[in-house]
């Protein structure tokens, strides 16, 4: 008759701890440093992604809708679409003054303030021009010269006042837009809500504009610039922290019509898509300080784009042209591909 | 394989090469069938085959029933064409892992423990050998493991199930006439 | 009575060991609460990906196996299976998953569907600006 191995006993003890602790990994809950919330909306026609962390996990999900609640408010407020919004009720007025929130107040003064420091090639008013152009719907269309002309009255430097919560139109011709800062804004205004609530760490990602507040929990959050050739490649590597980042691409928005890209970023001084950049990324202190930014050093091209955001010591900034050549400000600490 | 006044072979061992390869043989044919079955899932099998494994292990000790288990795993595989397929790694991890603690069960509970216990011992041992492998070769996720559980309460029914089954059938066996010397100590004539 | 005959069968070691590895897997369902919550859902069929959506936008999807539609509902931040060709419905008792890791599948329609979280992101980069 057989006899059981002698091997077996050890065997099995050796065995059994395996299973247990086998048993103990997989069942265990797990211990990793904390993970993010992350949320998704689709606000101002795009995919907004806040990434928070904190606890405990109900006061950072109350946050994080109340961020995206803010947006949406902002939204309503500046999108010049919506019946009864300040922008609409802007483009209808001629010359008294219309009295805005103080938010709309707010943006239009800082909007005016770079016009005035760009020169220009950042303009408030360019709403019957985007309109002529359809770019934002899906019929964009490429006007003739005299439409372009006529489109491009009411636009330039001095036609809007800000008194207090009122803004005074110089020309009842003028439509004003705020496409090229509103964005900035509301990342702004969301990063806000959550600082007041507390939040410490964290992204709001509003299709490409980022605004972070503090660090990525145990280092800085790493910041990948879009190729505006190559969508599978990066252009940089960013490490940043507390600030905001905007890209300017030709890419982002445009249609093709005989061969020629047509894109929404206008040159005020020729009613056309400016074409001097690729894209244009600013790093700044706050997100529609560098919304702004970047729309005006993308019309004003490499050399005076550059020069622009050097005179904003508190801002960096990197800029494609159009032959692709990348240049940068030196205090960018980023690593290019 | 006869015995003669010459070469005479113990009745012992002829009756355990007799009866360990009937096992081997039905227990491949259960194995063989069994895939045959519609499953709702190619790795919730019911297991039967594992019954002789468990007869051999209580008429006949430990190494029968590692003969049993292995013949069942290496020619049930030859004969469903799966030799070296990932299910076939399934089933060798859980077979072995079974058979193992199932031997060693008994082997430390002695007379404390009946087919039944042996058999969940060994049902538990084969849903996470299963697992296991499964987790390493095929899915690679942690995640599989959210399977586990009723897996293994999957596997403990059909062991219990099985454990039964083989303690009817040991005691039909120890009725036998090949077997008569367990209950009398005498051989009898009635053999062959 | 039969139930009497079958437990005389039994030992009352072979009892004792049957409801600790009963009682064992059972709270191994409870255990499993406690991971991070995820971020995406990836489906696979055989093994290749063949539809992600985020967790956090609420859709019904269906998606398609050897045996028929199945129908994958993502609300409120979790996943589960409503409706599937399977004769035991096992994905559809599997309720709903939202943390990293878990997994629903559907074995006889050859889909697997599980939840990704942001560890699985191993991108040179967490965000993109464009």
């Amino acid at each position: 008759m057989s006899k059981p191995s002698r091997l077996s006993r050890p065997f099995f003890i050796l065995l059994l701890l395996l299973l247990l602790y086998g048993l103990w990994i997989f069942s265990r809950p797990a211990e990793e440093p904390s993970q993010p919330l992350v949320r998704s909306r689709l606000l101002m026609g795009t995919v907004v992604e806040i990434t928070a962390f904190g606890s405990p996990p109900d006061a950072l999900e109350r946050a994080v809708t109340a961020a995206f609640a803010e947006m949406a408010r902002i939204e309503e407020l500046m999108s010049p679409h919506r019946t009864g919004s300040d922008v609409a009720r802007l483009a209808e007025a001629e010359t008294e003054p219309v009295a805005v929130a103080s938010e709309t107040a707010e943006v239009i003064t800082l909007g005016l303030t770079v016009a005035a420091r760009s020169g220009g090639a950042f303009d408030l008013c360019l709403g019957r021009l985007k309109d002529l152009w359809g770019i934002e719907t899906d019929h964009p269309r490429v006007p003739t010269p005299e439409e372009i002309q006529a489109a491009l009255e009411g636009t330039g430097q001095k036609k809007l006042q800000v008194i207090d919560n009122t803004i005074v139109k110089h020309d009842p011709r003028s439509a004003v837009d705020l496409g090229g800062i509103a964005k900035g804004f509301a990342l702004e205004r969301a990063a806000r809500v959550m600082e007041e609530a507390g939040i410490r760490h964290a992204a709001v990602n509003a299709g490409g504009d980022i605004r972070l507040i503090g660090d990525k929990l145990g280092g800085p959050w790493r910041i990948g610039v879009q190729h505006p050739r190559d969508s599978g490649k990066i252009l940089a590597r960013l490490a940043l922290q507390d600030v905001a980042v905007v890209t300017s691409g030709d890419y982002e928005r445009f249609f093709m019509r005989d061969g020629h890209r047509y894109h929404h970023l206008f040159d005020p001084a020729t009613g056309y898509p400016a074409d001097r950049c690729q894209s244009v990324t600013v790093v700044a202190p706050r997100a529609d300080l560098a919304d702004a930014l970047a729309t005006a050093a993308f019309v004003l091209g490499p050399k005076k784009g550059l020069d622009f955001l050097k005179s904003y010591p508190e801002v960096e900034g990197m800029i494609v042209d159009a032959a692709g050549q990348l240049t940068a400000t030196p205090g960018l600490k980023g690593r290019t591909q | 394989m006869t015995s003669s006044p010459d070469n005479p072979i113990s009745r012992e061992v002829l009756r355990r090469r007799i009866f360990l390869g009937l096992f081997a043989a039905l227990a491949v044919a259960l194995h063989t069938m069994e895939a045959l079955l519609p499953s709702p899932a190619p790795w919730f099998r019911l297991g039967f085959a594992n019954i002789f494994t468990l007869t051999a292990l209580f008429l006949f000790g430990a190494r029968a029933a590692w003969s049993v288990a292995l013949t069942r795993i290496g020619v049930g595989s030859l004969f469903l064409g799966t030799l070296f397929a990932p299910g076939f790694f399934l089933s060798l991890a859980g077979g072995v892992l079974a058979t193992l603690l199932m031997v060693v069960a008994k082997d430390l509970c002695g007379r404390k423990i009946g087919p039944v216990g042996v058999s969940a011992i060994g049902a538990a041992g084969h849903a996470t050998g299963q697992m296991i492998v499964a987790w390493w070769l095929l899915v690679q996720h942690a995640g599989v493991w959210l399977l586990y559980p009723y897996f293994l309460l999957f596997a403990l029914a059909t062991g219990v199930v099985n454990g039964l089954v083989a303690d009817y059938l040991l005691e039909i066996l120890k009725g036998h006439p090949a077997f008569k010397e367990d209950r009398q100590g005498n051989p009898s004539s009635d053999l062959v | 009575m039969m139930i009497r005959d079958l437990l005389g069968r039994t030992t009352i070691l072979d009892r004792a060991i049957v409801l600790v590895l009963a009682a064992a897997a059972v709270s191994l369902v409870f255990f499993q609460a406690g991971r991070p919550p995820g971020e995406k859902v990836i489906v696979e069929r055989d093994g290749r990906v063949v539809f992600t959506a985020p967790l956090a936008v609420d859709r019904t999807v269906r998606l398609d196996g050897p045996l028929g539609p199945t129908t994958l509902k993502i609300h409120d931040g979790k996943a589960c299976v409503t409706d599937s060709p399977c004769p035991l419905k096992i994905c559809m008792g599997m309720g709903e998953v939202a943390r990293s890791g878990d997994l629903v599948a559907c074995v006889p329609n050859h889909l697997l569907i599980r939840v990704s979280g942001g560890r699985e992101k191993d991108k040179e980069y967490d965000l993109l600006s464009r």
